[in-house]
């Protein structure tokens, strides 16, 4: 749990309030006991982990009035930018250049963190340009030095990159690399015919002799790409309807020419198949042939280097290419983009948050927070409430250590942000669910919150009538006596505060389990935190909404009052139970 | 009773209040106090180091004849550094040279106990976790909640509205819209208990004054 204790979750029902079977069919079930129990929430069931939200996150829809979670609105992406430079790139540049950063902004492939560019200039010897320059990691110490990269210039890293291969080999433009590829097909045509006309059988030897080593990736995927180009050509018949080529791997310009097919010719000739494409059948044709020498050779490296020279998986995921095996091989990791996105609701589209486009601003056009139309529910223990801020109190209340079997007392308290009075109701089960259970009492389940009005009334309002605190206070500072059921513990303009009565259960169970070590009984992670589902009703009576109010003006007259309500589920995370 | 003698029986207090309401500990290790400035109502702790002493030296114009006192730290209004945290200028080496440059914290950031920070440039609304190490130039942006625990890389640009953790640490989430909004004014009237949950009367990444307020 990220958050410290004591927390409270939101639950968003999108996702569940789609599957819930129809009501009618439920009833004619025999156990309604059943029914009552599985729509008690429960925090641990695995599904609750994608509905339980902090109230922070949580946007609000004003005209489907509900609350909106992550994963019931639609997001928009309104700019890209890189997260290091804060440069914005178009939508332009993301189509061609992909979502990584084009600038100086690359990220070390062993540990992460953004790289710096440094000089290598020898003192003894400067030069002009004050080069060479690397890449270093000012984390771990990592630079391109140990994969043989220098560069001549301090900017324009990442074209300077894309020239250097490690070790400091050159790699081939795609435009030179195509070349190559027309050259060596030509060497094998040639050859072929040679071969033919001579019969004699050196052609795999004096291929090797000119080959330097495998082809790399991008040679596979060149090759394999020119391939596939050259047989979407082939087949691609002269189509006399379009003077330009049409590309058949884009859909729309495919189903053109089937709709002029379909108007003009016969249905045979449509129907008619097309050949199906041979697949590549050699190097250079984007054929990999499976090497075990490669094998091998990377077998003998981990003998002679170890482990520490292979890479994890995450590194190797955070590759341009995830077939890597050794550090070696390792390139920096162009940082990659982050995005401003916009929120709309998923069921009516109204927009719910939007932030302002320009990449420094961090305000908001439109932003519908849940905060400002949901109650806030917050937890704390009773106990602290009596020590004076300010003075640290020795005996704060530890929220990670919860003693088992002693009824503790919490305050809920409950603040509106609204600016009509609502009336909540809670309701909790009388024991959490999970294998600890702990019994759970709110001792004032209904009751009234004020409205969020000015908060010069609430100074106002005090002073004349002074908000009834608990008189009898106990020598020991524990207001014990004056905890009564049905009764709010405090009220103030805005907010209310009830009293939970919490007995928090056993951990490893009470019964007699002494030398047997039952599987079931076996704890899972966090299974002794203490979490409290609690049901929250609201009923408050709200002017009509304008939208509403001009549909149906006919019949409601100005400064409409409706009934409205609603209700959600709230996790309140309390805290550890100790170990006995 | 006037107000001087007033004025006298504050010293027995933690914390000294200055006119603008900073409210410096009387246990903290300050160093070259004429280079820092402080923003107003902001808290330093005890046992919090703020290196002062350490500003930059090339920037002072020796030539105009009066001495222009440099800033090495400059903090904002309601900024709150926890106990134990050192805030301490960056510094690079550039032939054969030490040189520090001025840092900037900005308001309502939270820096959380036994941190140690050397970013360049904080913005307003960070909210820094506890035992945190900040790398030299580091640039963090506004409404930026860094996790407890973490280390911040040389150097590391963090984008606004960002949640970061991790050792080193990298950007692992997005704070919420709501984040460091306090819930329709319920600040004021409870006293108790507005945040997430839990005692606290402050949000994090949003306004620190009840924070700065409760401190005494």
């Amino acid at each position: 749990m990220a958050q410290p204790f004591p927390y409270t979750y939101y639950s968003c029902d999108c996702y569940d309030s789609k599957i819930t079977p129809n009501p009618s069919k439920r009833a004619s079930q025999p156990p309604p006991a059943d029914d009552e129990d599985e729509r008690t929430f429960d925090p641990r069931n695995p599904r609750s982990n994608y509905s339980l939200y902090p109230l922070e996150h949580l946007l609000y829809c004003e005209d489907c009035q509900q609350i909106r979670c992550q994963r019931c609105v639609i997001e928009e992406t309104l700019n890209w930018f890189c997260p290091s430079c804060l440069f914005e790139v178009p939508s332009s540049v993301i189509k061609s250049d992909g979502n990584r950063c084009t600038r100086n902004c690359y990220n070390c492939p062993v540990c992460t963190s953004p790289m710096t560019v440094n000089s290598l200039e020898n003192p003894a010897d400067p030069s002009s340009s004050g080069g060479p320059w690397i890449l270093a990691c000012p984390y771990c110490h990592w630079s391109t030095v140990e994969i043989g990269i220098e560069f001549e210039k301090h900017t324009g890293i990442t074209s300077q990159l894309t020239r250097i291969g490690n070790g400091g080999k050159a790699i081939p433009t795609p435009k030179e690399r195509d070349k190559e590829r027309e050259r060596r097909k030509e060497l094998e045509t040639m050859k072929k015919d040679r071969d033919v006309l001579s019969g004699s059988e050196d052609s795999p030897t004096t291929d090797r002799g000119r080959d330097d080593g495998p082809p790399s990736h991008d040679d596979i995927f060149s090759n394999l790409s020119a391939f596939y180009k050259s047989q979407i050509a082939s087949q691609t018949p002269s189509n006399p309807f379009s003077p330009h080529e049409i590309n058949f791997s884009s859909p729309s310009s495919f189903s053109r020419i089937m709709n002029l097919y379909s108007s003009t010719t016969s249905k045979k000739q449509k129907r008619e198949k097309p050949a199906p494409m041979r697949e590549a059948a050699s190097v250079l044709e984007g054929l990999i042939i499976h090497d075990p020498s490669e094998d091998a050779a990377a077998i003998e490296r981990i003998k002679k280097e170890g482990w520490s020279s292979t890479l994890s998986s995450t590194q190797k995921f955070a590759q341009p290419i995830p077939t890597i095996r050794f550090d070696s091989e390792l390139r920096p990791i162009a940082s990659l983009l982050c995005t401003k996105r916009g929120k709309r609701c998923r069921s009516c589209r109204h927009i719910l948050s939007k932030p302002e486009s320009k990449i420094t601003s961090t305000r908001y056009k439109i932003k519908l927070l849940a905060l400002n139309h949901i109650l806030r529910l917050s937890l704390r223990a009773l106990s602290t409430t009596t020590i004076q801020p300010g003075t640290p109190s020795p005996l704060a209340f530890d929220y990670n250590n919860l003693k088992s079997g002693i009824p503790t007392h919490f305050l809920l308290h409950l603040s509106n942000p609204l600016f009509d009075p609502i009336r909540v109701t809670l309701a909790t089960p009388s024991t959490t669910p999970g294998k600890i259970q702990s019994r759970v009492t709110i001792l004032c389940p209904q009751f009234e919150v004020g409205a969020n009005t000015d908060v010069w009334d609430d100074a106002l309002s005090s002073s004349l009538s002074p908000i009834k605190k608990p008189t009898s206070i106990g020598p020991d500072g524990q207001p014990q006596t004056s905890i009564e059921a049905g009764k709010i513990w405090d009220r103030g303009r805005n907010w209310t505060s009830v009293i939970i009565e919490v007995i928090p259960g056993f951990v490893g169970g009470i019964g007699f389990s002494v030398g047997k070590s039952d599987p079931e009984d076996e704890l899972d992670e966090d299974e002794d935190v203490l979490e409290i589902p609690i049901f929250v009703r609201l009923e408050f009576e709200a002017d009509v909404n304008a939208e509403e109010r001009g549909l149906g003006d006919s019949r409601g007259e100005r400064g409409a009052r409706e009934k409205r309500e609603e209700a959600f589920w709230t996790v309140v995370g309390v805290g550890r139970i100790a170990k006995m | 009773m006037s107000r001087p003698s007033a004025r006298k029986a504050a010293p027995k207090g933690e914390y000294i209040e200055t006119d603008s309401g900073n409210k410096v500990s009387r246990r903290s290790a300050i160093t070259g106090t004429a280079n820092i400035t402080l923003g107003g109502r902001t808290v330093i702790m005890a046992d919090v180091h703020l290196r002062g002493d350490l500003h930059p030296t090339r920037a002072v114009p020796s030539s105009s004849g009066k001495d222009v006192t440099p800033t090495s730290i400059s903090i904002g209004r309601c900024t709150v550094i926890s106990t134990g945290s050192v805030i301490k200028p960056p510094c690079r080496i550039s032939r054969g040279q030490v040189h520090y440059y001025p840092m900037k914290i900005g308001d309502n950031v939270f820096v959380g106990p036994h941190s140690t920070i050397s970013a360049i440039s904080i913005a307003s609304h960070v909210h820094i976790g506890d035992h945190t190490t900040i790398h030299p130039f580091v640039i963090i942006k506004e409404n930026v909640k860094i996790l407890p625990n973490s280390v911040i890389p040389a150097n590391m640009v963090i984008p606004s509205s960002s949640v970061v953790g991790g050792r080193p640490a990298r950007v692992i989430g997005e704070v919420g819209e709501g984040w460091g909004v306090s819930g329709g004014g319920a600040g004021v009237g409870g006293g108790l208990g507005v945040g997430g949950g839990g005692e606290k009367s402050w949000v994090e990444g949003g306004d620190l004054r009840e924070l700065v307020r409760s401190i005494k």
